[in-house]
Formats: C-alpha cells, structure tokens, sequence
C-alpha cells in the first residue's frame, strides 16, 4: 500500500487540474483511502503527479522492426547503451533499440502502455515473442487488415458480412487488440509493383474493390463489432505534397463511422511537387475539429537520423530512389508489406522544415486536446525518446520561435506556425500524452487516476525546462510497483498484454481453410497464435 | 546501397513467374523448396504451376538442380560479382565491354537475354546460396546481388531471399537482434552489447584465442569451422549440448545429451523469410530440452557473486 502525497495532481480525465490532493494505491489499483502501518508515503512536494504515459502509435516490436534493426546497425554503434546488473538486460538505444531497452527507455519517460501499430497474421507470434520481452510498459497491438486479399476478395464479390467474420477471426488469431489499415488497396498493388492512389478507382487486381470502399466498409465492421478502438487509419498517398485532398476525402469517406488517424503529420501537405510543397494543417484542422468520430495522432518530426519503417511499401520504394539509401523490403503474402529507408531530417532542408512546423501546427490547431495525441510514429518522424522535445515546444512559444528562426526563408513561407501563440498547459499535455490515448484505445483503467484505475503513475520535478522535466521522471509506478526512483530504474516487473475476442461464426474457418491451404505456406493449424505465447494476456470479449 | 527487397515464401508460390537461383542447389540442399514454395504449386497469380515460371540456374558447374533448370548460366570461377556488375549495367542501359564479359564464362548476348528477361518478368525472385555468399567476394557478391534487384525495381516486381539452411540459423539471427540490437557478432564483455563482426563472430574469437570457455548449442563447428578454430574448442573447455555425438562433442569436455527440438522438444524455427512456425513435439524423451539445461547452468550461475561494471547506470553516448 502507497500514498502519494503533497504532489500537485493532472487527472484531466476526472477534471483535476493541479490540484494538491493525495493519491493512494492498493493492490495494483487506485483506492480512495489507505490506512495501516504498512503504507509507504512518497512525499511529491514540488512534484507534478500525471498517469503513466499512453502511446497510440509506436513501432517497437516484430517483423518490420527487427528487420530496421539488422539493417542499420551504424544507427546503434553510438546509441545509449543498457549495461546488465542483477535489475537489467543489457540493450542499445538509439533509432531501433533492443526489447529490453525499449521498456526502459519508455519507463525513462514515465510511459506505462504502449500499442504496438503495425502487425501481419502472419508473423504476429514473433512481435509477441518481442513484446514478452519489453518489461515495464503494458501493450497492444493493432493487426493490418486493408490489403488482406481474402477479405478484399469478399468486398469484391459483395460479402461484407462473410468479410466481418474474417476479419474477426484474424484479429483473435493474431491475439489483436485493434484494427490497421495501412494504404487501403495500396500494399495489395504494391505486390504487383503499383500504388493506389485515387480513393474512387478499383485497386489494381480488382474491378470493384475501391481504396474508398476498403476504408468504408472495414471501419463499419471495426464498428458492428463494437471493438474498444476504432478502426486505426493510415491514409493513402502517406508523404505525397498535395496528398491534403486524399486525406479530406478519406475522412468524408467514413461517413460517421469511427476512426483514429495515424500520424496525421505525413497526411497533411499541399502543392504538386517537392518544390512546391507547403503546410495545409490549417485546412486539415478546422475539417479535422468539424468531424467527432475521429481522433488523430501527431506522427511529429524532429531533425536528426531516423528510420522509417512502415507497410507502405511503394512510399518506400519512392524513398529509396529520392535519398538513395538503403531501402529495406518484405511482402508478406496475402496480407501486407513492409518498408525500410534510413532517412535524416535536416533543419536546412525546406520539405523536412515544413514537415517540422506541420507536426506542431496540428498539435496547436486541433482545438480539442481530447482528439489528438502526442506521437512521432517511432521511429518514423523521431525516436518516441525525443517526446520531451516537442513537449517543450508546444508549452513554449518563445523557444518555438528561436527554432523558427532557424529554419530556412523558404520553408517560412509555406508554414503556419509563426502565426500561432498557442501554448499547452500541463492538463492539456496530460491528456495529449495519457487521457486522450487511453480512451482513444478504449482502455478504461488508462490514463486516469480515479479509484478503481490502474496504478500506473508517474511524478515529475515541476520543471520550467520542460524537456528536462519529461525526460526524467522522478518516480514511475507499474501496476502499484515502484520501479523508477530518484530517477532510477530499480525494479523490473512485466507488462500485460491487452487483446480482444471479437465475437464471428465458427463456420467461417471452413470457408478459410481451404483457400489458406492454397494461398499460403504453413499449416492451418499453425496460423493463429496460442495463448501460451502470451504473458499476462488480459481478454476483452466484444460484439 | 545496401538493405534487402525480398518477401514472404507466399509470395513466390503466388506470383513469381521468374525464378533465379544463384550459387545454390536446392535440389539437393532445400529438397522441398521446389514443391513446396517456388517452380510446382499453383499460386493465386499462377495457376498453371510449373508451366507458368521460368526458372534459371547460376552456377559454377551443372548440379542436380540444373535438370530443373529451363536455363543454365555457367559462370566461370569466382567470376560471380563480374557477371553481377554487367548484370546491373545492362539493367541500366549501359555499355559493357564484350571481351571483359567473355571471362566470366558467358557471352554478352546470354547477359542481354537474362536481363530481358528480368525486366519483361510480372514477378521476379533471386535465391542465393553459399556459392555466391562464401566465394570470392563474398559480402561484396551478396550486396551487389541485393543492389540488382533492388534497381530491377525501377522496372518491374523484382524481390530476392539468401538460402539460409542449417537448423534455426534464422531463428538465432531474429532472437539476437531484438534481445542485443545487432543480429550476430556481438560481445557482452563490456557488460553491454557490441556489434563488430571480424573482431567478435565466432571464427575470429576462436582462431585469436581470446575465449577461455565455449558453449556450443545446436551447431558441430568442429566439423565446419577452420582449423586454428577447431584446435582452440580442443584446447579449452567445450560444452556441447546436442542429442547426437557430434565432430564438436567428440573434442568438447562435457557433452550433454540434449531432447531433438522439434521431435521431442517444443520450440520456435524461423524459416529462412523470418516466418515463425511453432515445433510441436510428437515422442516423449528421457533427456531434458535445451532450454531446461541452460536454465539449469544460468541458476547456478546466478549463485555466484554478481559481477557488473562498476556503475550500470545507462553509459552515456560516445
């Protein structure tokens, strides 16, 4: 038992707003009250009291990201590295970093649940194998569904109830918690060497099956299947200047049916080429606040290296010709893709500028903290370790100006942000960064601390140097465990695993076995993922 | 330069119309990658089979796999990453002087034929083996191998896959990337990972002589590795955990008998795409898995006093 005491407490979710107050834990849980000998008193006087940090969108685990990891080994020679002790694994840091290190530097920033954002049926037993390897932080993971060609093939032939039960089948079999559409239509033509670019015109392959009606029908399924978290959308045309107009009608596509839009940053560019490029985070915006089932992540960018990593493999293969780089990529059949290219933004070059200011400007511009998240689509636009940075940037309009200032002539006249005066309040970075995120993913006992939450909380140093604030939290509980102290990570405990068992008619593997013996290469039967592979799996039934 | 285009096994089966071997006999050495993956199923995209891909063999001499063959490039010696570069340079539309190309043991107008043919294939896929990865040029012949295919990209769907084989090779190389950062060639004598391979892959710590002790699981390197390697196994304390009596057991100071993974033992095998399928065991065994007797030594290692470097805080970067 624990009490939290003399902290100044951001509960935004249950309207607390910097007020002195207590907060006591038993069991794992927020309680209103604990009494007795044994109760451990924290003093968190000058200390900010937040819930654990919820990330809506990361990359931290699977296929894709172990195959950025063998990639670019040079991205890890100089990164942070994990010593072992009788605590810790030993790990690296850096754009990549290893399983262990990726918890650490989560707890690091007082982060306690993560969802992973990107991962195939088909491999999904090794991003679980690497997700029981991440300590400290509970997870989840959202499985890619829009260029799964058995579910594309009852679209085009008019079955969309037959398609919701797959669908549903797929989610359990790969232990999912949501569901991922990834350029709907697009990877699937990437198969053949093509892209899908124009919502209204049938995917290469396919004579009916249009991006548009991938988008429509699978978030009505995310729907009638009443999961937790609403359909988890990256738009077509991800990177493209000009793409705001695929991005505007994509959301009108969706006709009211939820959906939470991935790294919006990349979605929101105007002008016909790289010359021409600028922000359209103004329009994006006020269509954005007109339209209450959606919420959206910031996928922000900072300059330095990255990497990107994501299943939409023509982007990367434009990436690849435009930097020259390395370029990674894996087709995994029947279902999706992945890309890899190395990528460093530059604070000299005018298209990543833009990209800069656009992240911070939806930040800014989205009226409602409730509907969009802190992100940087890690480890796409920034490492998820950099978050503090854009924290202080947002809460301080005079340091954003200083690196406006910097930025080249060029880029200015393309960008919105020098016009904004807006400043985040610690409330509104409570939610951008746990209360939004967590009810985004429907996850109720997230990023709140009312009585009955989980205990996962996390304090820091009232700091004017924000970035030093976020980035060194004083105190971290786990579930009610102490494990980051003085700034220390002291214990280790494990994450949970949090999934959904959407409810579909049994019939349907004798539909889909047939056809999986001809289209793929193992076994039915070793297709889904057993529980056992599972550490902590926390089942939710829906539908 | 550098990175890899490639894809599922799936992928192959379903479209691949064009299907190149490099340096490799997988009649032989992959008995069933043939049936089971690539030149005879009916994929979704090629539905008459065997009938709807052409299949090319690269090789140094005609192996069993060439009767599989509908084309056979016979490629002189070590003269791999030449043919590669023309390869690349008629990909490009670039001039190649016939009489260099005439030393690799192939004729210009064979080259120009291949490279129609990649770029006129709806699918393509490059397999290679250890006759292309271990001869002379060796990592040089595997990215140049890479950089074709990805450049064959700007053309048409070109994709490539090594032939990995021996056991879980893959399966090793996917768990260490994600425990350390880095997929072989690590050391953890700082107490934290470090990547360099010629200084710490397992050849060259064994050759210098820098180990004292050597725990062998699921490898024979005393029949595989070279000489000097072999003579240090000998020379210090080997443990060698394996079901069978092996080159390596035979030289090691402690061999413990160990259930075959996958027979009597669960476990996980990475194919060579990194697709995990699960070893369901079908007989008992008296003798315990890997997994338990490594855990066993770890549990009497942790008795010992804990050695860490004086600090293990996070090491700041350099």
């Amino acid at each position: 038992m624990l009490r939290i005491t003399g902290g100044r407490v951001y509960d935004p979710a249950n309207e607390v707003d910097g007020e002195v107050r207590d907060v006591c834990i038993s069991g794992g849980r927020i309680v209103e009250e604990v009494t007795g000998a044994d109760v451990r008193t924290i003093d968190a006087a000058g200390m900010v009291v937040f819930p654990g940090g919820v990330d809506v969108h990361t990359h931290v685990a699977g296929g894709a990201l172990n195959f950025a990891r063998a990639m670019t080994p040079e991205n890890h020679r100089n990164a942070a590295k994990f010593t072992h002790s009788p605590e810790l694994r030993a790990g690296v840091g850096g754009t990549t970093p290893s399983t262990f290190a990726t918890g650490y530097l989560y707890a690091g920033l007082g982060y306690t649940t993560v969802n992973e954002a990107a991962v195939p049926v088909l491999s999904a037993r090794h991003t679980h194998e690497e997700l029981r390897d991440t300590p400290l932080v509970d997870k989840s993971c959202c499985v890619l569904m829009a260029n799964n060609e058995l579910i594309l093939d009852l679209l085009e032939e008019g079955e969309t109830e037959r398609a919701k039960h797959l669908l549903a089948w797929h989610l359990w079999a790969a232990k999912g918690y949501g569901v991922k559409a990834v350029n709907p239509g697009g990877v699937t033509a990437w198969k053949w060497g093509k892209d899908a670019k124009i919502l209204s015109e049938p995917v290469p392959g396919y004579s009916k099956v249009t991006p548009a009606k991938i988008i429509s029908s699978m978030a009505a399924m995310v729907d009638e299947l009443e999961l937790p978290h609403p359909m988890h959308l990256h738009c077509n045309n991800l990177g493209a200047p000009g793409n705001i107009d695929t991005t505007i009608e994509t959301m009108k596509v969706l006709d009211g049916h939820r959906a939470h839009m991935a790294h919006l940053q990349f979605h929101s560019y105007g002008g016909d080429d790289w010359d021409t490029l600028r922000s359209e985070s103004v329009r994006l915006a006020e269509f954005f606040n007109e339209q209450p089932n959606l919420t959206a992540d910031a996928g922000a960018i900072l300059f330095g290296d990255s990497v990107t990593i994501t299943a939409d493999g023509p982007w990367q293969h434009l990436l690849y010709q435009l930097t020259g780089r390395k370029w990674g990529n894996l087709d995994v059949e029947n279902e999706t893709g992945c890309g890899v290219v190395p990528y460093t933004y530059k604070g000299t070059n005018m298209v990543n500028a833009v990209q800069w200011a656009v992240g911070l400007e939806l930040l800014l511009l989205i009226n409602d903290p409730w509907r969009i998240y802190l992100t940087t689509d890690h480890p796409n636009g920034a490492c998820f370790w950099r978050y503090p940075e854009i924290i202080h940037l947002l809460m301080n309009a005079d340091f954003r100006r200083e690196c406006i200032e910097k930025l080249p002539d060029k880029a200015l006249k393309r960008i919105h942000l020098p016009g904004i005066d807006r400043e985040y309040t610690l409330s509104e970075i409570a939610i951008i960064i746990s209360a939004g995120p967590a009810r985004a993913l429907g996850m109720p006992q997230k990023g709140h601390l009312g009585v009955g939450a989980d205990a996962d909380v996390v304090l820091y140093n009232d700091d004017s140097d924000r970035e030093r604030m976020f980035g060194h939290p004083r105190y971290l509980l786990k579930g009610g465990e102490v494990v980051v102290e003085e700034g220390d990570i002291r214990k280790m405990v494990d994450g949970r695993e949090f999934i959904v068992r959407p409810s579909y008619d049994d019939n349907i593997e004798e539909y889909l076995r047939p056809l999986f013996e001809q289209y793929y290469t193992m076994s039915f039967e070793n297709y889904p993922v057993e529980m056992e592979r599972l550490e902590g799996a926390d089942i939710r039934e829906c539908g | 330069m550098g990175g890899k285009v490639t894809c599922t096994l799936g992928e192959v089966k379903n479209r691949a119309d064009f299907i190149i071997y490099w340096g490799g006999n997988p009649a032989d050495c992959h008995p069933l990658h043939f049936s089971r993956y690539t030149l005879i199923p009916k994929g979704k995209h090629v539905p008459e089979g065997r009938k709807g891909r052409t299949m090319v063999l690269v090789d140094v001499r005609e192996t069993p796999s060439a009767k599989h063959a509908d084309i056979l490039l016979q490629v002189k010696p070590g003269k791999d990453f030449e043919v590669i570069t023309t390869l690349r340079a008629l990909v490009k539309n670039q001039p190649v002087d016939a009489a260099r190309v005439a030393e690799t043991g192939l004729t210009l107008e064979q080259l120009q034929d291949f490279v129609d043919r990649m770029k006129n294939a709806r699918f393509g896929v490059l397999f290679f083996g250890m006759g292309l990865s271990m001869t002379r040029g060796k990592h040089m012949n595997s990215a140049a191998a890479l950089a074709l295919v990805a450049e064959l990209n700007a053309y048409t769907k070109f994709v490539s896959m090594p032939m990995r084989g021996h056991g879980n090779v893959t399966g090793a190389d996917v768990v260490m990337r994600w425990t350390t950062g880095f997929p072989f060639g690590v050391s953890m004598s700082r107490g934290y990972p470090r990547f360099n391979p010629g200084e710490f892959s397992t050849i060259d710590v064994l050759v210098r002589g820098d180990n004292d002790a050597t725990l062998v699981l699921g490898a024979d390197p005393g029949a595989t590795m070279p000489q000097p390697a072999i003579d240090h196994l000998a020379r210090t304390p080997t443990i060698v955990l394996d079901p069978k009596v092996t080159h390596t057991s035979r030289l090691a100071r402690v061999h413990i008998t160990t259930a075959t993974t996958g027979i009597s033992a669960p476990g996980t095998v990475y194919r060579m795409d990194e697709i995990p399928l699960p070893l369901k065991p079908i007989l008992e065994s008296p003798y315990p898995t890997d997994e338990e007797v490594v855990h066993r030594i770890l549990e009497k290692v942790k008795e010992k006093p804990a050695w860490t470097p004086a600090s293990y805080k996070e090491v700041p970067c350099a």
